[in-house]
């Protein structure tokens, strides 16, 4: 069974989503901030009558980013060229991830591995691995992403 | 008002009045989120540092808004006391997953021009 997936990029790694949700990209814009909300929440965006949360998708994921030493925490302020904001409908809910850049539209096999188990990413958000010219791809459980927090 | 740069706004049924905070005095055994207590109107009443209850980096406002909420009346310190928004569109509930909804701290967002202006809740901003 194949399915259309959304592939970008965050970090290093590719990962893809379900297209099923998928409402627009739009380029990275400055989100409203909202103090003391959770950590992967970005702000608030207006967009087209609806406001949209905006998470970003890297510490939603768990996932921390190589820096100039070690490690470092993701600076979701410091604008990328190919930053993007890709808007999603679960059931009635729409929400926005931040990615590093969009990369294409895929048609995929369901993966075979449906492994759970990679490093550095709650585990609970993967549907498994699948491959586009040998290129590693994480795909994500889209429909999850909204209730990760 | 802002604080910040970012724009916040309380119902105008709850605002008695906007002034320069001045002779606020010091009290130590209040907690941080205060900055001390004025006389209004014959009245003491806490002065509330707003970037402190929303744990906003920066120097304390040199604005203060004298409010109405459910534990009386207070003044809160924001950088500016900016415009009257009126509006006819009621407040847009916040976007579940954004915040602890245990936190009473938000009544809505608001549309104002190109901005999204944050509506307090005054009765859930003091412990």
């Amino acid at each position: 069974m194949t399915n259309n997936y959304l592939l970008f990029r965050l970090g290093d790694r590719l990962f893809g989503i379900s297209m099923e949700g998928a409402l627009e990209i739009l380029p990275w814009r400055k989100s409203r901030m909202v103090p003391l909300a959770y950590s992967y929440i970005e702000g608030l965006l207006d967009y087209r009558g609806t406001i949209y949360p905006v998470f970003q998708l890297a510490l939603l994921l768990g996932l921390s980013r190589p820096g100039p030493i070690g490690f470092t925490a993701p600076d979701p302020m410091q604008p990328l060229k190919d930053r993007s904001i890709v808007l999603l409908r679960e059931g009635d809910r729409r929400f926005g991830i931040t990615v590093d850049s969009v990369v294409k539209m895929a048609r995929l096999e369901h993966p075979d591995d449906q492994t759970s188990d990679i490093k550095g990413i709650q585990p609970h958000l993967i549907l498994g691995r699948s491959f586009d010219e040998d290129q590693e791809i994480i795909l994500l459980r889209f429909e999850r992403l909204f209730h990760a927090g | 008002m802002t604080l910040e740069e970012e724009s916040f706004a309380i119902p105008i049924t709850s605002l008695l009045e906007i002034a320069v905070p001045r002779a606020i005095q010091r009290d130590a055994k209040l907690s941080e989120i205060f900055e001390g207590k004025i006389d209004y109107r014959g009245k003491l009443i806490p002065v509330v540092n707003l970037k402190k209850i929303l744990k906003l980096p920066g120097a304390v406002g040199g604005s203060m808004i004298v409010t109405k909420c459910g534990k009386g009346v207070v003044a809160l310190l924001v950088d500016s006391a900016k415009e009257l928004l009126e509006t006819r569109e009621a407040p847009v509930p916040l976007p579940p997953g954004v915040i602890n909804s245990s936190l009473g701290y938000y009544a809505g967002v608001l549309r104002n021009r190109d901005e999204l202006v944050l509506l307090l809740n005054e009765d859930g901003l003091l412990p």
